[in-house]
């Protein structure tokens, strides 16, 4: 089992340590998960995230071999008018087979013309290499696989520009035009723009407006050895605000409440389509638009704006299941890997469970959904948390529809939803949150 | 995760290899979950608890308690009819973790066979169960 550098830290400061990924890593910490989940919902919370892998693509082929292996067409990804990606942006997808299946999903930075650095999950980096290489045959490209020779820490929470500020040698530059899906600076010192970006003490990071709790922040690369020294800086700077150290268990609670996927468990070795995350492929405009108020429908939209490898197979899928997003009356879960099934109306078993959380911050009132951070929430609205994730069925479903969750123990019954935590801040404006 | 020396674990209950505890007062026994499980489990989000005058044999599931990664099951220690259950915890499941062996009870019951109590493990006798885990 492998150790990410703050794998000491973890231990000394009593974190319940589980394997995940290949990696030891922190579950929760003695304050308790519903306090960190709470903390980057209210304040802010630093995870570790250097079990995650990167991989650098480059060469003049390098946009060839991307645009050939991942979902997301580069040049058509950014912001509303669908901007081809440029430096200094990213992009979400997923690497494919020709099947259609996910290989793994994967941020896709752009550094420079010709360069990109994509971040792939905990223990994919060489598969995620070898798919590229194996495509990169007759190209121009270069892939290296830095799996634990770059570390990262997510901080995530309304308040994290705040912390960060402190530590930052030029918070004003870094701010200014830092929008959702951006980054600025270099973990590489030899890299030319690494100086956008350093903390006070001079280290340089590569800070990226993106992480995976649904809510506001960073995820911050550094070389590995830096990775204990930022943390404890961010924890230092952070006092005022509350902010917490968080496990994976928070991170998994407050992804399943943002409608975000867990790679090999929501999205894995089978089709990617008629899902919740249509924005991951590239649908011609049309049928994104359409797609907007259709739920997980868009097998049916004919074309894509760019070649793939996946592609045919994904408009040929014979036998469509559909994923949906799905939220619970009060907080009990089923156990996915019981395994446990979907019935609907008349109790057929239609499908099975992909995820099953609590996301302890929102709560029913009337046939509403709050969280604690509703500006419109009920006067006072104590939530007691929902259970909520992902589910795999053979039947076309639509938003408000209820079907049962059924496990060894216990029979739930759960409503299919668009969304499921409100009122989430990952896309507020950087000016509202410093 | 405590250390096996940080766990609180009291002298005046018996525990099971499932990490329940029961205490017997008088006629009665009142059953919890030990400092070792709750710590194990993390956050408790929800206790499902039976409803007084169920009865049930030693080892039958009597309810569970959710994390919020997991569901794990609370068994019998004894076998027996549910007198009581605490419904605090339907509000402030957290007494569980706060206060395994006080507020954090779960149910209060009639034994059926109180010799039962004497097959269960008493503190030292737990400590050197946990410490082969």
């Amino acid at each position: 089992m492998k150790k990410t550098p703050l794998y000491e830290w973890h231990l000394a400061h009593g974190a319940n340590m589980a394997d995940f990924g290949g990696y030891k890593m922190p579950l929760w910490y003695p304050g308790g998960v519903k306090n960190e989940h709470l903390a980057v919902i209210t304040g802010s919370g630093v995870f570790d995230t250097s079990h995650m892998a990167v991989v650098m693509v480059s060469g003049l082929d390098a946009h060839d071999l991307l645009q050939t292996c991942f979902t997301k067409d580069l040049d058509a990804c950014t912001g509303k008018k669908r901007a081809p990606l440029c430096p200094g942006r990213c992009a979400y997808g997923a690497f494919l087979n020709e099947r259609g299946e996910v290989l793994d999903d994967a941020i896709v930075y752009m550094l420079e013309t010709h360069s990109y650095m994509a971040v792939v999950n905990s223990g994919m980096g060489g598969v995620v290499a070898q798919h590229l290489t194996a495509h990169a045959e007759g190209k121009k490209a270069t892939l290296i696989d830095l799996t634990d020779r770059v570390g990262k820490i997510d901080l995530q929470g309304p308040l994290s520009a705040k912390i960060l500020e402190k530590v930052l040698a030029n918070p004003d530059a870094v701010f200014k035009t830092l929008p959702y899906f951006s980054f600025k600076g270099h973990f590489d010192t030899t890299w030319g723009p690494a100086d956008a970006v350093r903390l006070a003490d001079h280290t340089p990071i590569m800070l990226s407006r993106t992480g995976y709790t649904g809510e506001f922040g960073f995820e911050i690369f550094s070389a590995p050895d830096h990775i204990v020294h930022i943390w404890e800086l961010l924890l230092d700077a952070g006092i005022e605000s509350g902010i917490v150290p968080c496990g994976l268990a928070a991170r998994d609670s407050l992804r399943g409440g943002a409608v975000l996927p867990l790679s090999h468990q929501d999205i894995g070795p089978w089709p990617f389509i008629n899902h919740p995350w249509s924005f991951a492929l590239p649908f011609n405009a049309e049928a994104s638009s359409s797609n907007a108020d259709t739920l997980s429908s868009n097998a049916e939209h004919a074309g894509f704006t760019k070649k793939f490898i996946g592609d045919g197979a994904l408009g040929r899928v014979k036998h469509n299941e559909y994923t949906y997003a799905f939220s619970g009356m009060d907080p009990r879960k089923v156990t996915p890997t019981d395994p446990a099934e979907v019935l609907d109306e008349d109790g057929r078993a239609i499908g099975t469970v992909l995820t099953c959380v609590t996301d302890m911050a929102i709560g029913r009132h009337g046939n509403q959904i709050y969280s604690i951070s509703s500006p419109d929430k009920p006067k006072g609205f104590a939530p007691r948390g929902l259970c909520c994730g992902f589910i795999k069925v053979h039947a076309k479903m639509a938003p408000g529809q209820e079907v049962v969750l059924k496990d060894n123990r216990r029979k739930i019954t759960v409503e299919i939803v668009e969304n499921i935590r409100p009122d989430r801040t990952a896309r507020k404006p950087m000016a509202g949150m410093i | 995760m405590k250390e096996i020396n940080e766990l609180n674990l009291p002298q005046d209950v018996r525990y099971t290899k499932d990490h329940e505890w029961a205490r017997a007062g008088g006629e009665k026994v009142v059953i919890g979950l030990s400092d070792y499980a709750q710590d194990q489990l993390g956050d408790i989000v929800f206790v499902e608890m039976p409803q007084p005058g169920d009865v049930f044999g030693k080892g039958d599931e009597f309810g569970t308690v959710e994390s919020v990664k997991a569901v794990a099951e609370l068994y019998m220690p004894v076998g027996g009819e549910i007198l009581a259950v605490n419904s605090a915890l339907e509000d402030t499941p957290e007494y569980v973790n706060q206060a395994p062996y006080t507020n954090g009870w779960i149910i209060e019951i009639k034994p059926s066979h109180p010799s039962e109590l004497d097959e269960l493990m008493n503190q030292d006798e737990y400590v050197s169960m946990l410490k082969g885990l």
